[in-house]
C-alpha cells in the first residue's frame, strides 16, 4: 500500500495507493521512430528492465509496484482507467449506478475464459469480494470492500453491489483483479496458494515462468477478449541497478525502462541514442515529502513545521535531485488534475522567515544551533536505502536546515525494516517518503484520524476534525462540484498545518526501443494501450511465433 | 628473550633498504598526514552542497572536480581518508587483540583448550567472511563503529592460527624452559617470553590486515551498508561515481586511486616487514 523500494518499471496508473516515483501524466514525447513501413504485425518480444523482483502475482496481497505491474499482464479487473484517466469497463461490459448512488450493477463480458479454459462468471467476482473482506486474507486494500452492505450475483453475467450510503471510490475499487474461484477456493489464505507464484488469469498474456531474482516471462493469450496482442512475448528482467540497466538498454538486452533524471538529461541526448530509442516525459502520479511524527515534542508546534517548510529549498531539490525534471508539490494531489487546488498557501525558500517562526516558537540560537529548554534542535530523518533521489534529498535538506540552526541527522534503512520496524511502529522523528497519487482523490486512509493505528497509513498521526469531516463528505457523494470543494478545503488545511512538507512531483521518464510502434502518450502515460504496440515485420528482432 | 638493539636496528636498516617497502611506508605516511590535517589539502567543506556546480570536471577551484551534488571531490577524498584509516586500524586492532588472546591460550596450554579453540576457529573460517559481515550489518544499524567492530570480529582467525603456531614452537625453547625452572608462572612466561617473540609475524599479518579491512569497508560503503552518507568514505564516493561513470570519470577515478594506492602501500610495507624480519634473509 505504501510506496515501495522497488521503483516502478513502467509508469502506469495504479488503482491503489502504493509505489514510489513513477506514474502517468501529460505526454510530452521526444523523438520519433525512423520511417519504416508501419504495418502492425504479430510477433517479437519485449524485454522490460525492472529494479525489483516480483513478490507475488495476486495483487490483493502484494503492495509493491513490480508485482502489480507484472500481474497486470495476466489479470483483469471489472474496470480500469482509460488513457484519459476515466474509468472504463474491462471484465465488466457496462454498469449502472442507481439514482441514489448506493447500488452498482455490473454487466460482465460474456465468453471470457480463464487461461486454463474455465469460463469466467459472476461467481468469480463474488469470490473475489468475499476474499477481500475475509480477515484471513492479508490485504491492504480491504477498506473499500468493507463499505459494501450487500453483494449479489443474480446470474452468471451480472454482479450487484449495494453500499450503505453513496461511496465515491466504489467504482474504482472494482479495478481489483478478479480471482479465479475454481483454483483458489480451497486455500483459506490466498497469499499462500500456488497461484500467487503461477498465476492463471483472464488477461492479455499467460504466465510462462518466474525465475526468482532473474526474470518473469509471459506469452500472448491468443483468444484475449479485447483481441490478440501484437507482441508475442513479454520478458521482465530483474536488474537491481539503474546504471547497469541503462547499459543493457544500449546494448539491446532491455527494450524498455525508466530513466533517471541524470540519464535523461546527460546520457540520452546523442544523435546515436535518439536513432534507436524514443524517450517520453510526463508528470508522474506521485510526490515526495518530508513527514513529521506529529506527537514529537519538536513538531507538535505548527510554527516549527511551517519554519521547516520555509527553510527547505524546493527549487534546489528539483534542480539538484531531479535536474529540473519535476515541479514543486504543494499538497497531496497531482498538479493539473480536477482535485488539485492551485491556490493554497505556499512556502517559498526563506531562511529569515523560518528563523523568525522558530524564534516565535521559543527556539533561541546558541552557537549556531537552536536551543529550547536546554534541548538542542536535533532530530533524525529516516529514509529507505537504495533510493538515490531520496538520499540526495536528505543531504540537501540537511544543509537547508543547518542554515536556520536545526541539526538533522540522516539514517537510511533497508525497505522491509523501514516499514515494519520504524513506520508501522511509529519509531521515527521524521521521514522522507513518497506516495503515489491515485486518480480518485479519496485519501481517507492517509489523513483520517481513525487511520493512525499501527500498520495504518496515517503514520504521522495527523488528526484534524475538519479534515475528518471533509474526507467523509468527499467520498460519500458523486457530485463532482461537492467533492472538489471538499478536497480543495482539505488542501488548504494541509498547506496551513504542514503535517508533511510536500517537496516535489517528479517527471516520469520512460524510454522504449524504437522498433516498437503504436505508442501514443496520453494523460495515463504510455502503457495503457500495450496490447496495440507492435513491431513492423521488417524490424522484428526475435523469432517468436505468437 | 631476544630482540636486542643490534637486531632491532638491523631490522630497520633492512626494511628501509627495501625500496618498495619504503615507498609503501611513504604512501601510508602521506595518507596519515592527509587525515590528520585535511584543511591543509582542501579548502572546501566535504559536505557543502552546491547545486549550481553539479558534476564539474577538475578545475582550478575544484582540482578533482565535483560530485552529483556539487560537493568538492578532493575534500571528500581527503576526509574519506580519515574514515578508511580509522576503520583499518580499529578493525585490525580488534582482530589482532582477539587473535593474540586465542592464539596464545591455545598454543600455550594445548590439550582440550587448544582443541576447543581451534575447532572454533575452523568453524569461524567456514563462514564466507563477507556474507557474515553482511548478515550482521543487516541486524545492526550501519555505522562506522559497527563496521569496525564487525570487520574486527570476523578477521581474527588468521592471527590466532599464526600466534598459536609460533607459541607452540617458542614454548619448547630453552629460554622458556629456563624461565620455568626459575619458577616463573604461566602469565609471566606468556607475556615476558612468548608474546614478544610472536610480534614479527603479527606485525606482518596486521599490516596486510589493514589493507584488507580498508577494502572491506570500501566494499560495504559501496553497497550502501557501510559508512552512511553524507559522511564521505572512499567506498561511498565510488557509488556515486558508478552511476555517473560515462560522463564524470573523475568521480570514480580519484577515490578508486586512493583505495588502490593505500592498499598497495600497506601490502608493500607488510611484505617488507616480513622480509626484514625473516632471519633466513639476514645480511642480504
Amino acid at each position: 500500500m505504501m510506496e515501495s523500494l522497488r521503483r516502478a518499471v513502467l509508469p502506469s496508473i495504479a488503482l491503489f495507493l502504493l509505489l514510489a516515483s513513477c506514474g502517468g501524466g501529460k505526454p510530452e514525447s521526444a523523438g520519433k521512430g525512423a520511417p519504416v513501413s508501419d504495418v502492425p504485425a504479430y510477433g517479437d518480444a519485449i524485454v522490460e528492465g525492472s529494479i525489483g523482483d516480483v513478490s507475488g502475482f495476486l495483487t490483493a496481497v502484494t503492495t509493491d509496484a513490480s508485482s502489480h505491474e507484472a500481474a497486470g499482464y495476466v489479470f483483469n479487473g471489472l474496470v480500469r482507467y482509460d488513457k484519459n484517466l476515466k474509468l472504463e469497463g474491462e471484465l465488466a461490459e457496462s454498469w449502472e449506478i442507481s439514482p441514489d448512488g448506493k447500488r452498482i450493477t455490473f454487466h460482465l463480458r460474456k465468453g471470457v475464459k480463464w487461461h486454463d479454459g474455465a469460463p469466467f462468471t459472476s461467481d468469480d467476482v463474488m469470490f473475489t469480494y468475499r476474499r477481500m473482506i475475509d480477515p484471513r486474507t492479508p490485504t491492504a486494500y480491504g477498506e473499500d470492500f468493507k463499505q459494501v452492505r450487500r453483494a449479489a450475483a443474480p446470474d452468471p453475467h451480472t454482479f450487484v453491489v449495494e453500499y450503505a450510503r453513496p461511496f465515491a471510490p466504489a467504482l474504482a475499487s472494482w479495478g481489483m483483479h478478479v480471482l479465479p474461484k475454481h483454483l483458489l477456493e480451497k486455500y483459506p489464505d490466498i497469499s499462500k496458494s500456488p497461484l500467487n507464484k503461477k498465476p492463471v488469469g483472464t488477461g492479455p498474456y499467460r504466465f510462462v515462468e518466474w525465475k526468482t531474482g532473474e526474470k518473469v516471462v509471459f506469452h500472448v493469450s491468443p483468444d484475449y477478449f479485447e483481441g490478440k496482442p501484437y507482441i508475442a512475448r513479454v520478458i521482465s528482467r530483474v536488474i537491481p541497478d539503474q546504471a547497469t540497466m541503462f547499459l543493457e538498454l544500449k546494448s539491446g538486452g532491455v527494450d524498455i525502462m525508466t530513466l533517471t533524471p541524470p540519464q535523461y538529461v546527460r546520457q540520452t541526448e546523442t544523435a546515436e541514442f535518439k536513432k534507436s530509442f524514443n524517450k517520453y516525459k510526463y508528470t508522474a502520479s506521485g510526490y515526495t515529502y518530508l513527514g513529521f511524527r506529529l506527537s514529537h515534542p519538536f513538531f507538535r508546534d505548527k510554527r516549527v513545521r511551517q519554519a521547516i517548510a520555509h527553510a527547505a529549498d524546493k527549487k534546489a531539490l528539483i534542480d539538484g535531485v531531479l535536474l529540473g525534471l519535476g515541479q514543486e508539490a504543494t499538497g497531496p494531489y497531482k498538479p493539473g488534475t480536477w482535485a488539485f487546488n492551485p491556490g493554497v498557501k505556499k512556502y517559498p525558500h526563506d531562511p529569515a522567515r523560518a528563523k523568525a517562526l522558530l524564534a516565535d516558537a521559543g527556539w533561541k540560537e546558541k552557537d549556531g544551533v537552536l536551543v529550547k529548554d536546554g534541548q538542542p534542535f536535533e532530530f533524525t530523518v529516516l529514509t529507505n536505502a537504495g533510493n538515490d533521489a531520496r538520499a540526495k534529498t536528505a543531504a540537501i535538506l540537511q544543509q537547508n536546515l543547518a542554515e536556520v540552526g536545526v541539526r538533522m541527522k540522516i539514517r537510511t534503512v533497508e525497505w522491509a525494516a523501514f516499514i515494519n520496524e520504524f513506520i508501522d511502529k511509529r519509531k521515527f522523528d521524521a521521514v522522507i517518503l513518497g506516495w503515489n497519487i491515485t486518480p480518485d482523490p479519496d485519501q481517507f486512509d492517509i489523513w483520517h484520524s481513525s487511520k493512525t493505528g499501527p500498520k495504518e497509513l496515517n503514520h504521522v498521526g495527523f488528526a484534524n476534525p475538519e479534515v475528518d469531516r471533509l474526507l467523509d463528505e468527499g467520498r460519500s457523494t458523486f457530485d463532482l462540484e461537492k467533492r472538489k470543494n471538499a478536497y480543495f478545503r482539505i488542501q488548504e488545511i494541509l498547506a496551513e498545518e504542514q503535517p508533511y512538507v510536500f517537496l516535489y512531483v517528479p517527471e516520469a521518464l520512460p524510454v522504449v526501443n524504437n522498433r516498437f510502434r503504436g505508442i501514443v502518450p496520453a494523460p495515463a502515460g504510455i502503457t495503457y494501450n500495450f496490447i496495440k504496440w507492435y513491431v513492423p515485420a521488417a524490424l522484428r528482432k526475435h523469432k517468436i511465433t505468437p | 628473550m631476544n630482540g636486542s638493539r643490534s637486531t632491532g636496528s638491523d631490522f630497520a636498516r633492512r626494511l628501509l633498504r627495501n625500496r618498495l617497502a619504503a615507498a609503501g611506508g611513504a604512501v601510508i605516511l602521506f595518507f596519515f598526514l592527509l587525515s590528520a590535517l585535511p584543511g591543509v589539502f582542501s579548502s572546501h567543506e566535504p559536505n557543502r552542497i552546491d547545486i549550481v556546480n553539479i558534476l564539474h570536471p577538475p578545475s582550478a577551484s575544484h582540482p578533482l572536480g565535483t560530485d552529483d551534488l556539487g560537493r568538492d571531490v578532493l575534500a571528500r577524498v581527503v576526509y574519506g581518508a580519515r574514515v578508511s584509516l580509522k576503520v583499518g586500524f580499529v578493525a585490525v586492532g580488534i582482530a589482532t587483540a582477539l587473535g593474540l588472546f586465542v592464539g596464545l591460550l591455545s598454543g600455550f596450554y594445548g590439550g582440550w583448550v587448544d582443541a576447543v579453540l581451534m575447532r572454533f576457529v575452523d568453524m569461524m573460517l567456514c563462514f564466507p567472511t563477507f556474507f557474515l559481515i553482511l548478515s550482521v550489518i543487516a541486524f545492526l544499524e550501519p555505522s562506522i563503529w559497527n563496521i569496525m567492530v564487525v570487520i574486527g570480529l570476523t578477521g581474527w582467525m588468521g592471527v590466532a592460527r599464526l600466534v598459536r603456531a609460533e607459541t607452540l614452537s617458542i614454548k619448547e625453547r630453552d629460554f622458556v624452559a629456563a624461565a620455568r625452572a626459575q619458577g616463573a608462572g604461566a602469565a609471566r612466561i606468556i607475556f615476558r617470553h612468548v608474546l614478544p617473540n610472536t610480534l614479527a609475524p603479527i606485525l606482518v599479518a596486521a599490516t596486510l590486515g589493514v589493507a584488507g579491512a580498508i577494502l572491506t569497508e570500501s566494499a560495504l560503503s559501496f553497497l550502501g551498508i557501510g559508512v552512511q552518507p553524507p559522511t564521505p568514505s572512499w567506498g561511498n564516493i565510488l557509488t556515486a561515481g558508478k552511476d555517473n561513470i560515462e560522463y564524470a570519470w573523475w568521480l570514480s577515478l580519484f577515490p578508486g586511486l586512493a583505495i588502490l594506492v593505500t592498499v598497495l602501500g600497506y601490502n608493500l610495507l607488510g611484505e617488507g616487514i616480513r622480509d626484514a624480519a625473516d632471519p633466513r634473509l639476514k645480511g642480504r
